[in-house]
């Protein structure tokens, strides 16, 4: 999948990125509305995607990120044997299909604890469609991969942002535009949920 | 131009007599202060923030062509298509000529008030091309033929029910007023135009120049989806969002969501960069391919602006509209009345700028100048002093109205002629008052005294009273003072004169009162006729420069201000009188600051308890031009006999402002009903005051509301306690 940085682990110092974040980043982005799963390995993230799945009564999937990571493509494997589910994990198919979907699911790069949002690499098609088309937006995050401020971010983002597609998401799409009152689904993803593997504890299994 | 015969006052009556709008806006004015501080509890420091940001803006704006450059360099090698577009109709044929060239029918658009600015869409759907504006609000109001009402909440002016109606007309059937519902139902509608849409138009909340990026902060994924799908992309982005560098965008990011929102971010925060890959369907076959991306820099206007020494501090403005939600007129009427695209202060400067000076001339009155949006812009700008610049811009092209004129040369500026109208005006309003408040007027005047009486004009002014009150100059006085009454003093309350004398006369100092001293000029300046200010501040400066005085002193904060910083400025230019002007100025200070200080050398600032409770209301010029708050309440809380007492909303303005409180009664007035519903809800049966101005307006306004409460200067306080 075509990426604004093959590898931003590589890029992250500990002077920026921390695990000590994580509770800061769990406040703002469950402020934000946004749904948060923390998990101790791959294994139960897939516990938790397949729990979601049979919630959300999803039939249709779009998934990316499997090329970059073993363990999300072990799950999308798990995911397309399910009975009754479809998954789309070929960019093509995905353009077709990602209208329908009812979950999409992709990686975060990395948190920001004083905003609560997740840095997403959308450079792909496939990767921006899978975000925004469906109901719900499923992203797999490491917990431990975390910044404290939206500077710190972008002291991460200036050196590998030459071009392409990036950003932030904080929570579901909402508007207050109706006698702002707080509504939430309007353009894109209705429910925005963050799966947080803890990775320190073999969760590299 | 139209709008120039525009009735502001009936717009502004239809306005005021909006239930749904004015209950909003009223809602909204509470809850937003709130939100926004509770957005920044995490931000160390605010200020230093808002001090990067703005010196960002300063050098972006000193170096625009050279920035510009590099942005259009980086956003061609990135394989976009980049072109500057001197005007709104530059801007339209080149899109046009996109449209052509790539075969667009479809598209779609995300909010952005430059192509608002310029009428973009009405320019495209007259050419035939079928255009969706996809955020929530902003189709709300196309599809009701509105104008948007607010920068950030466009429809803010619209109720549940109004939008179903709109909404059952648009799309044929009956939609109930159920909010969710409706969201839901306009999401469907337009998810298909974003995805048979053939181009999609987005505005930018910065474009980087070392890379050519351009960013986007929305909450309903309208712009990212917009650049998401479509196979042609369009950026319009103005001169004043140019930054240099990535790491300049933390900035904005830090202050926009929480100033606009009061979220710590949006939903989305969008960066595209150059010619992304899309897959779509070419003759029946998915293909991977960039799409087309056209960044187009709009001047119209904005580039004249950043050569102007004064004027260039627009480009601070990152379009949060946090200004509108404190500003006191605003909050009352909306932002319809503003005539143009952009609402409240500083949308008349982008009114003036962008526009036409025609219509700022409309709605140039409309800001008084309380500058409770200096405080709140992430980008300090100087809203009310832009203002005032281009006023009296357009006042040096045009001049005054003839009758303001008139009264200016012949009247103002002759303190003879002026106090001698003020004396007759004592005479003559006699059968009309009663105790030192007109009540009744002359028919013609009715709607100024309906909600306020108007104070009577002394019958002994100050100055008359001085003779008598030098006499208790101590002898061997420390300094001297030379007392600067301003007109509201001098004429309106010189018991308040007399009691501020007594009270430095107790402190030790030789009190003057230079005879030739007249208006401060303020009123003046306010209208923009700086050359007949020029003519009144001399005077001024000669009759004190003779007293030879240590300090000047005022009991008005907007006489103090004027002196301090508006003389400065006036003659900054004028190698004669600078240097003169400043030594002047050096010596002014405001009244209660001063006896503060030495009220609190002397061991006389101890907190007591008394039991008549007092609260204190803030000058607009007292607390934000001058930054007095700490002082008065000191010594107020010191006041024996007196408990001191906050009262909610303690430094919004009162609604007189100048000749604003006169001339816009129907506005005045539902700002001072505020006021005074608050002074009530503190419980106080004291409201102290600095400044004679707001003791006018909130004075006339008990008078007629709450007659059990009284309002007295600090001054009047402090006298009482006199020996
Ligand atoms: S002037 Fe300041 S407060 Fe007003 S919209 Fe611009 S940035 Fe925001
Ligand atoms: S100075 Fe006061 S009245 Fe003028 S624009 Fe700012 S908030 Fe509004």
């Amino acid at each position: 999948m075509k990426k604004v940085c093959t590898n931003w682990a590589a890029t992250f110092t500990s002077d920026l990125v921390s695990a000590k974040y994580w509770n800061e980043f769990k406040q703002n982005a469950t402020n934000a509305a946004a749904e948060i799963h923390e998990v101790n390995s791959w294994a139960e993230a897939q516990a938790k995607v397949l729990e979601l799945i049979a919630e959300q009564k999803a039939t249709k999937i779009c998934g990316v990120g499997h090329e970059e990571n073993a363990e999300v493509a072990k799950i999308y494997e798990t995911i397309s044997g399910l009975e009754g589910v479809t998954l789309h994990t070929d960019k093509f198919e995905i353009a077709e299909h990602a209208e329908q979907s009812h979950v999409g699911i992709s990686c975060a790069e990395f948190h920001i604890a004083e905003t609560g949002s997740v840095c997403v690499d959308t450079k792909s098609f496939e990767a921006r469609v899978t975000s925004m088309l469906p109901e719900m937006h499923i992203v797999f995050l490491n917990k431990n991969h975390g910044v404290n401020t939206v500077e710190d971010a972008f002291k991460i983002i200036s050196p590998v942002f030459t071009s392409g597609h990036m950003g932030f998401i904080t929570g579901p799409s909402r508007t207050a535009d109706i006698e702002r009152v707080l509504t939430i689904g309007v353009h894109g993803p209705g429910r925005f949920v963050i799966i947080a593997i803890d990775e320190t504890n073999g969760g590299a299994a | 131009m139209a709008e120039n015969n525009r009735n502001i006052r009936k717009e502004i009556d239809t306005k005021l007599n909006d239930p749904v709008l004015r209950g909003a806006l009223a809602r909204f004015a509470e809850q937003y202060p709130v939100a926004r501080l509770k957005a920044y509890e995490n931000v160390e420091d605010v200020d230093g923030l808002r001090n990067s940001f703005k010196a960002m803006k300063v050098d972006v704006v000193e170096h625009l062509e050279e920035i510009a450059d590099k942005f259009e360099a980086s956003v061609k090698a990135r394989g976009a298509h980049f072109y500057r577009a001197k005007d709104g109709a530059a801007l339209k044929e080149y899109l046009n000529k996109v449209c052509k060239e790539n075969n667009v029918k479809r598209i779609i658009k995300s909010k952005s008030m430059a192509t608002e600015e310029i009428h973009l869409n009405e320019y495209l759907k007259e050419e035939g091309y079928h255009v969706m504006e996809t955020d929530m609000g902003e189709w709300i109001i196309s599809i009701a033929g509105h104008k948007p009402s607010h920068m950030v909440m466009p429809a803010i002016h619209l109720s549940k029910e109004q939008c179903a109606e709109y909404f059952s007309k648009e799309l044929g059937r009956k939609i109930e007023p159920v909010i969710y519902d409706m969201i839901q139902t306009a999401r469907k509608n337009l998810r298909s135009e974003f995805i048979e849409a053939d181009m999609g138009i987005t505005g930018a909340n910065f474009g980087i120049a070392e890379n050519g990026a351009i960013g986007l902060v929305t909450n309903e994924g309208n712009a990212r989806l917009a650049t998401t799908m479509p196979r042609v992309h369009v950026v319009v982005i103005g001169y004043e969002k140019l930054i240099r560098n990535t790491q300049d965008a933390a900035k904005i990011l830090r202050l926009l969501p929480r100033n606009g929102t009061g979220q710590r971010m949006t939903s989305y925060m969008t960066m595209v960069d150059g010619a992304t890959p899309i897959i779509h369907k070419k003759d029946g076959q998915w293909v991977e391919e960039d799409r087309v991306c056209h960044v187009i820099l709009l001047d119209n206007g904005r580039l004249e602006a950043a050569k102007d020494p004064v004027l260039k501090e627009v480009y601070h403005c990152v379009r949060c509209a946090s200004c509108l939600n404190v500003c006191p007129v605003y909050t009352l009427v909306g932002g319809h009345v503003y005539g143009h695209i952009y609402a409240g202060g500083v949308g008349a400067i982008l009114t003036a700028l962008l526009h036409s000076m025609g219509d700022f001339e409309k709605i140039n009155e409309l800001c008084i100048g309380c500058r409770k949006c200096v405080e709140i812009c992430p980008g300090k700008m100087a809203i009310p002093d832009l203002i005032d610049e281009l006023r009296a811009r357009n006042v040096k092209q045009k001049g005054l109205p003839f009758m303001v004129s008139a009264v200016f040369e012949n009247v103002l500026s002759s303190r003879k002629v002026f106090h001698t109208l003020l004396r007759a005006a004592s005479l003559a309003q006699k059968p009309f008052t009663s105790g030192k408040m007109i009540r009744h007027l002359p028919l013609f005047f009715a709607g100024l005294s309906k909600d306020r009486s108007l104070p009577a004009v002394a019958e002994t002014p100050l100055r008359d009273r001085m003779a008598n009150l030098v006499k208790k100059n101590k002898p061997n006085a420390k300094k001297r003072i030379a007392f600067f009454s301003g007109c509201n003093t001098d004429f309106v309350f010189p018991d308040t004169g007399e009691n501020a004398i007594k009270v430095l006369q107790d402190l030790g100092y030789e009190v003057v009162f230079p005879e030739d001293q007249s208006c401060c000029g303020k009123p003046i300046i306010g209208m923009g006729d700086r050359e007949t200010a020029k003519n009144v501040a001399i005077r001024n400066i000669e009759a004190f420069e003779e007293a030879k005085p240590d300090y000047i002193i005022s009991t008005c904060p907007t006489c103090t201000e004027t002196w301090h910083k508006t003389y400065v400025e006036l003659f900054a230019d004028d190698p004669k009188w600078k240097d003169r002007v400043e030594k002047i100025a050096h010596k002014v200070r405001e009244f209660t600051s001063f006896v503060a200080a030495d009220y609190e050398k002397l061991g006389r600032l101890n907190p007591t308890k008394g039991n008549e409770k007092v609260t204190y209301h803030d000058s607009c010029h007292m607390r934000r031009g001058l930054g007095v708050h700490e002082q008065p309440r000191k010594l107020l809380e010191a006041a024996p006999g007196y408990e001191f007492v906050e009262m909610h909303n303690c430094d919004k303005c009162c609604g007189m402002a100048g000749a604003f409180g006169v001339k816009y009664v129907e506005l005045s007035m539902p700002i001072l009903k505020d006021k005074i519903k608050n002074i009530q809800e503190s419980g106080a049966t004291t409201v102290a005051v600095a400044c004679p101005a707001c003791m006018m307006q909130i004075g006339g306004g008990l008078d007629k509301q709450a007659q059990g409460i009284k309002v007295k200067h600090v001054a009047d306080i402090l006298a009482e306690n006199l020996k």
